[in-house]
């Protein structure tokens, strides 16, 4: 019985799962492993100190401490409202990345259950679904929401997310759809109905984990994508107020050509952060593709 | 009392085309398919690529739509294709042909082979591995494979799990579509002794179906032969290869390889004449579309496709 036991754990531990596999590719790979560390360091801190930091205290006018430098008081200096640009950067970290996040997950169930849906069935429901997404697709982006932000007076990051998901989930349909659609021929979907199962059960007990891979990888590029996107609206101007700041309206103050000459401590921190967790996302996001498929594989 | 009885069986498939997607002619992939299999019986199913057998067992299984026709599952009507007829379909179960791709990458072997009984029987967690074990050493597998994923089996361990799994309900029918097809020769008979052997523990009744007449003699009571949809010739083992009456039937059965390496001169004059005879009466067996007639009863268990008497 001890021995068996003991044969049984073995055949346990030598199936990694989906996860280790993932785990190890990004442990094999140097830039990824640094560039996970580095977005836990970053989401960490910045969530961590942003609960000790008044949002309302940092974005408080004060006109005694305009465009002062980076000094003792000020890490960061302040920008043309006298206001801490550290703290600034430190919440707009926070508010870019809980939108890129919310717009991910988001954008992802919505995007994976019309995938699946769509492929699985195929037929006049795929057809009908497909001109569904064809509707959003052809639907302006960037000026419904200049419209929103012109319309709804107060808004902030959930309803922001909620605004950014309804254009953005087509993508990952799409792609879940055409994997769907190749998966559901397979045998084993056929001998899952001959089994009684349903159609619910099939859908995501049976033809999900097979493309788990494949989510977790446009999730994770998707992420990257979200946060330059929520970036690029805001220092457009139609993104979060400035009363809510995120990485993208610390950015805009550079419009001005007087702060982008000679008050690089407002924009080039931020600049800088952008860069480097949209880097980072992406190189995570590469190693866990390479992961998905094994051919590629470096470990 | 047939276990299953099938009349008048029709599958077609539309084929699109032309402006706006219209269907512009059917495939024919079942046309007017009549059997019964009686209980414990095997019953066997042959024919070349793209005859039909496939579409008529899935078509029992209700992996199909079908056009026409009915299906008796023990006196039961089962046509209709959805919930109805959910609880009878317990009963009848099916072998897939690949057993590479009919078994979840994702999954380990205990849920797969666990996944019937929990769509069809409350168990309790420990039940429900006690009976995986008890399918398992039916099979001849490891207790220990439970924790394993399909790739880790060869190619006949995974059949064997495919049957465990099509056997967990202890269903009446099973419907085994090619299912030796994907392995290699030696492990072929291993797989077809054991189904015949849980043949015999469990009562089961078989609809076999496989292009290889010589696994065909093996297992099968009675016969079927079909081309391109229909029914060619019907009957007893001994009616199909001692007394094959329809051209097409007596060239299949010439074309079985024979092992002897000194008959082999003479295994290819007798393939050469069948050959020519299947050339010259083509005609008078198959109509003008290339088709089957309708069957003739020969005897009381032998029925072939000839035209009528004239």
């Amino acid at each position: 019985m001890e021995i068996k036991n003991v044969q049984m754990e073995a055949a346990k531990a030598e199936n990694p799962t989906a996860l280790r596999i993932l785990w190890r590719e990004i442990f094999r790979d140097k830039l990824a492993f640094i560039s996970l560390i580095f977005l836990v360091l970053v989401t960490a801190t910045v969530y961590g100190i942003s609960i000790i930091l008044d949002q309302d205290e940092i974005v408080k006018v004060d006109l005694f401490a305009i465009h002062q430098p980076p000094n003792d008081e000020f890490i960061l200096g302040t920008d043309y409202g006298g206001r801490d640009v550290f703290g600034q950067l430190i919440i707009g970290t926070r508010n870019s990345l809980t939108i890129g996040f919310l717009v991910t997950l988001m954008s992802g169930i919505i995007g994976i259950v019309f995938g699946l849906v769509s492929g699985y069935f195929g037929g006049h429901i795929d057809n009908a679904m497909m001109r569904i997404l064809d509707f959003f697709n052809v639907l302006p982006f960037l000026m419904i929401v200049i419209v929103f932000v012109s319309l709804v007076p107060k808004y902030n990051t959930v309803t922001f997310s909620l605004i950014m998901t309804v254009f953005l989930w087509m993508g990952i349909a799409r792609l879940i759809r055409s994997k769907a659609l190749q998966e559901k021929e397979l045998d084993y979907v056929q001998a899952s109905r001959t089994l009684g199962s349903s159609h619910f059960k099939i859908i995501f007990k049976e033809v999900m984990p097979n493309i788990t891979s494949l989510i977790v990888v446009t999730m994770t590029l998707n992420l990257a994508a979200n946060i330059g996107i929520e970036s690029g609206l805001s220092f457009l101007g139609f993104g979060l107020p400035e009363s809510t700041p995120s990485l993208g309206t610390l950015l805009s103050y550079a419009t001005n050509p007087q702060t982008l000459e000679s008050r690089w401590w407002i924009w080039i921190p931020a600049a800088i952060l952008i860069l480097m967790l949209m880097l980072a996302v992406r190189n995570v996001g590469e190693a866990l593709r390479r992961a998905a498929d094994s051919r590629q594989r470096r470990g | 009392m047939a276990i299953l009885d099938v009349s008048g069986l029709k599958v077609h498939f539309p084929i699109k085309g032309g402006i706006f997607n219209r269907t512009i002619g059917h495939i024919k992939a079942v046309d007017d398919v009549s059997f019964s299999i009686e209980q414990g019986k095997t019953y066997g199913l042959v024919g070349e690529s793209g005859s039909g057998k496939s579409t008529t067992g899935r078509a029992i299984v209700g992996l199909e739509n079908i056009t026409a026709g009915k299906i008796l599952f023990e006196g039961e009507d089962i046509t209709s294709r959805e919930s109805k007829t959910k609880d009878m379909r317990k009963d009848i179960q099916m072998i897939f042909q690949d057993p590479y791709s009919s078994l979840n990458p994702r999954k380990r072997v205990r849920d797969i082979i666990a996944e019937p009984l929990r769509n069809y029987e409350k168990l309790t967690k420990n039940e429900e591995k006690q009976r995986v074990y008890e399918l398992l050493e039916l099979v001849g597998l490891n207790p220990e494979s439970i924790w394993k994923f399909p790739h880790q089996f060869s190619g006949g361990q995974r059949q064997r799990i495919g049957v465990a799994r099509a056997i967990a309900l202890k269903p009446k029918l099973i419907i085994a579509d090619e299912p030796v097809s994907a392995l290699d020769v030696s492990v072929q008979a291993q797989v077809l002794n054991f189904m015949q052997d849980i043949q015999k523990e469990l009562d089961l009744t078989y609809l076999f179906i496989s292009h290889d007449l010589g696994v065909v003699e093996h297992m099968c009571d009675e016969i079927a032969i079909m081309y391109r949809g229909r029914y060619v010739e019907q009957g007893t083992r001994e009616d199909i290869f001692e007394n094959p009456q329809h051209i097409y039937t007596k060239r299949l059965i010439a074309a079985i390889p024979d092992i002897n390496p000194r008959n082999r001169d003479a295994q290819y004059a007798f393939r050469q004449e069948v050959k020519r005879e299947y050339e010259n009466s083509f005609d008078d067996y198959f109509d003008a579309e290339g088709l089957a007639y309708n069957l003739q009863n020969i005897s009381a268990t032998h029925r072939v496709a000839l035209p009528e008497r004239g």
